[in-house]
């Protein structure tokens, strides 16, 4: 009996032993150095209707190189694009494969760019791929290139590694949109049937080209209708709360003179109201701001005179919206502000009746903006600098 | 008496939690979605009603016959034939569950972690694991259970505090859009899940004092309760409506974290709660086939037949469904009533019958 046990014991170990063999994933082993990991993704499409997908693949040779300066000579650009032409992303990403000697992981990839050609013809179908294939993650952030989506990954930037990093950094400081692949699922399946993507652009000078995000691009029903400018974005910005830096800079009355301020921190709600069947939005927005320069010889101290100022940037927040929802509610007629859930969540019984005229509704809304601007502190300095005590303006 | 081990009361909520929970934290959120939409929060208010009444059915069968399981009281309930088929009704439907669970274990990991796998070579370790568990007995498996546990939920804790910065609380709204109906109707196939509970009957005779059963195994829903509805949340304010489109949204969520940039790919933990889970719910399951087998052909020991069901086992995992498309199917259409009939509705008539007789046979005294 006492053999048998120790038998059991030798067969235990030598099991132990070797399961661990096992255990190191199998068929599913996948070394680093058996990867092409990318980085970025455009896609775009061809004249005959296909899919060109774009992939910014980090380089290897120079990855092993980084740290010292002999290496990273020889190693080459840090990325490279490659790109692939298919009837679908998948297939496009089949072709790309043939070109690539390490299996391609889009599990690192950080930036989906939407080429306008694509984007005209609808991208409910081509964001798919993203949510359904195993290895892209949902964080990636969307754009919308106004030409074709490999350009803007081709641009190897001076700044930062490589221009998927400069695009997510660029969204992440909230310059314009910022929209992951979920957002953007979202979008597509909210009430309001409308979609905004940040517009991301090469900016050429004479330092060499840059990547610039700049405005956005409105869709509705799945269809690119229109772009809005850099100004319009930021109304846009406060309307969605997602305005995260802003800086205003306003001329008081009667100065020549400017003085800038920056935004602390500011919340917006959206309150919807349907009185005897009349659609209304209240957009009320409680902002905190800074001064941070004073070109003019008025006192940062003065009650009296900050509360002008509060009343002018009040006015300049006001204009900046009316101005987005003059051009995309008005003019696009798509709702990008998310009115639609706004109503829905406050009204779901009147809701459910305006449903389908969603889109007949909308322009018809009558909207009313409240902006409450608090001015905190006047910065480091008090006073107008380099302004004797007796010169200083009073109004 | 065929198993030596005893548990306390604790040890057997502990069982029992992650035999719920397991399968339940992946597939749930996504089903609930589809039928309760925004509402998806409280419908496992509604099925944890199904959890409560089953551990009070299966309490009340047990003051029945303390000392014996299932498979033996039915035959002293409704009489050695009929007992005897009802017995094996049952043990074909814990088999064949069990099945299931194995393989969508099986078809979470080949579909999420390694696609080139043979998904035998998943489901077939994990039976080796279990039926090694089952074989150490009640007591082993109970103990195994009280060291995972708590990584189980300390895992389930991170998650949760690392989505707190992405959620949005409006999703939330509007609450009860259209009454209580579609939150009842996202509640049938959860309270399924609930009935597991049922498994109780097989720990009952084991455990240690008699104090309190009803307190553990009533806090063991609450627990469940509790965790499905806070996951059940946390996907709805993250992903809103979209939620029902995913096949596993804890996944995708845990997928979407990403905290200072630094913070990120810590889908492994998902993984980790779901392998830990799976472990225990099968061995649970396993458990219960292999004694309630043992106990039907009236054999004198369990442990001899523990690697010949592990073997069928893995044959129903294989067999039970074609592809992830129809286990889904499977699982929202015809397991649930199929379930409710074994695990409450059985359970339900045996009691019946059982207060009947004892009645009668108080009548002929």
């Amino acid at each position: 009996m006492k053999l048998l046990q120790n038998k059991g014991k030798q067969l235990l170990t030598i099991t132990l032993c070797v399961i661990p063999i096992f255990l190191s994933g199998c068929w599913d082993r996948s070394e680093v150095n058996d990867l092409a990991l990318i980085v970025g993704m455009g896609l775009d499409r061809t004249d005959e209707g296909d899919i060109e997908l774009s992939a910014q693949i980090v380089n290897p040779k120079a990855m092993g190189g980084q740290g010292s300066s002999e290496n990273s000579q020889s190693g080459g650009q840090p990325v490279t694009v490659k790109t692939g032409t298919g009837k679908t992303i998948f297939d496009a990403r089949s072709k790309l494969q043939e070109k690539v000697s390490r299996r391609l992981f889009e599990g690192h990839n950080r930036i989906v760019v939407i080429g306008k050609a694509l984007a005209e013809r609808g991208i409910r179908q081509h964001i798919d791929f993203f949510a359904r294939f195993p290895n892209p993650r949902l964080r990636a952030n969307v754009f919308f290139a106004d030409g074709k989506a490999s350009e803007i990954l081709k641009i190897m930037p001076n700044f930062e590694q490589d221009s998927a990093e400069v695009a997510r950094e660029l969204a992440e400081l909230r310059i314009g949109m910022k929209v992951t692949t979920k957002d953007l699922l979202q979008q597509l399946a909210s009430e309001s049937g409308a979609t905004a993507l940040p517009r991301i652009l090469v900016d050429k000078s004479d330092s060499g080209e840059e990547l610039r995000v700049n405005g956005t691009a409105v869709f509705k029903h799945n269809q690119l209708i229109g772009q809005i400018d850099d100004a319009l974005t930021r109304g846009l910005l406060w309307v969605t709360d997602e305005i995260e830096t802003a800086s205003v800079t306003l001329q008081p009355k009667d100065a020549k003179d400017y003085i800038s301020f920056k935004l602390l921190r500011s919340s917006t709600e959206l309150i919807p109201t349907i009185k005897n069947g009349k659609w209304k939005m209240t957009i009320t927005i409680t902002s905190e701001d800074d001064v941070v320069e004073n070109e003019t010889k008025l006192d940062m101290m003065d009650p009296k005179i900050i509360d002008k100022l509060q009343k002018q940037l009040n006015k300049r927040i006001r204009k900046r919206i009316k101005m987005v929802l003059d051009d995309v509610q008005e003019g696009m007629e798509a709702d990008v502000f998310g009115f639609a859930d706004a109503f829905h969540r406050k009204y779901p019984k009147q809701w459910k009746k305006a449903e389908d005229k969603w889109d007949e509704t909308f322009p018809e809304i009558e909207v009313a903006i409240k902006s409450d601007v608090k001015i905190r502190r006047p910065g480091r300095s008090g006073g107008p600098q380099g302004v004797p005590q007796d010169k200083e303006a009073t109004e | 008496m065929m198993e030596r081990g005893k548990i306390s009361g604790l040890q057997m909520a502990i069982l029992l939690y992650p035999t719920i929970i397991a399968t339940a934290i992946l597939l749930v959120p996504a089903i609930s979605g589809k039928f309760a939409e925004q509402d998806m929060w409280l419908s496992p208010i509604w099925a944890s009603l199904a959890g409560f009444l089953t551990v009070y059915i299966a309490l009340l069968l047990h003051n029945h016959y303390p000392e014996l399981t299932i498979m033996q009281y039915s035959g002293k309930i409704i009489g050695f034939i009929p007992g005897k088929i009802v017995g094996l009704g049952l043990l074909f439907y814990l088999l064949h569950t069990n099945g299931v669970v194995l393989r969508e274990y099986g078809e979470f990991v080949v579909g999420n972690f390694l696609p080139s796998t043979p998904i035998i070579v998943i489901t077939g370790s994990m039976a080796f694991v279990c039926a090694l568990s089952v074989r150490g007995g009640l007591e082993v498996m109970a103990r195994s259970a009280q060291i995972f546990i708590p990584v189980f939920m300390t895992l389930f804790l991170v998650i949760i505090l690392l989505l707190f910065p992405e959620l949005r609380p409006a999703n939330i709204f509007p609450v009860m859009d259209d009454g209580i109906t579609p939150s009842i109707k996202g509640a049938i196939v959860p309270s399924q899940w609930f009935t597991e509970f049922f498994l109780i009957i097989f720990m009952l005779p084991y455990l240690r004092t008699k104090e309190k059963r009803m307190t553990w195994g009533m806090l063991s829903v609450v627990a469940v309760m509790i965790t499905l509805v806070i996951t059940n949340l946390f996907s709805l304010l993250l992903f809103g409506d979209i939620t029902s489109k995913f096949t596993y949204p804890v996944m995708s969520a845990a997928r979407y974290i990403d905290v200072a940039d630094f913070l990120q790919h810590v889908e492994s933990i998902v993984m980790a709660i779901w392998v830990v889970g799976v472990f225990i719910k099968v061995s649970v399951f396993y458990y219960a086939i292999v004694i309630g087998t043992a106990q039907w052909l009236h054999l004198s020991d369990y442990r001899p037949i523990v690697f010949p069901i592990g073997l069928l086992l893995i044959i129903f995992s294989t067999w039970v469904a074609a592809s992830l498309q129809e286990l889904s199917h499977f699982l929202s259409t015809v397991w649930p009533f199929y379930a409710l009939v074994f695990q409450l509705v059985l359970p339900v008539l045996l009691l019946l019958v059982a207060m009947m007789r004892k009645k009668a046979a108080e009548n002929d005294n």
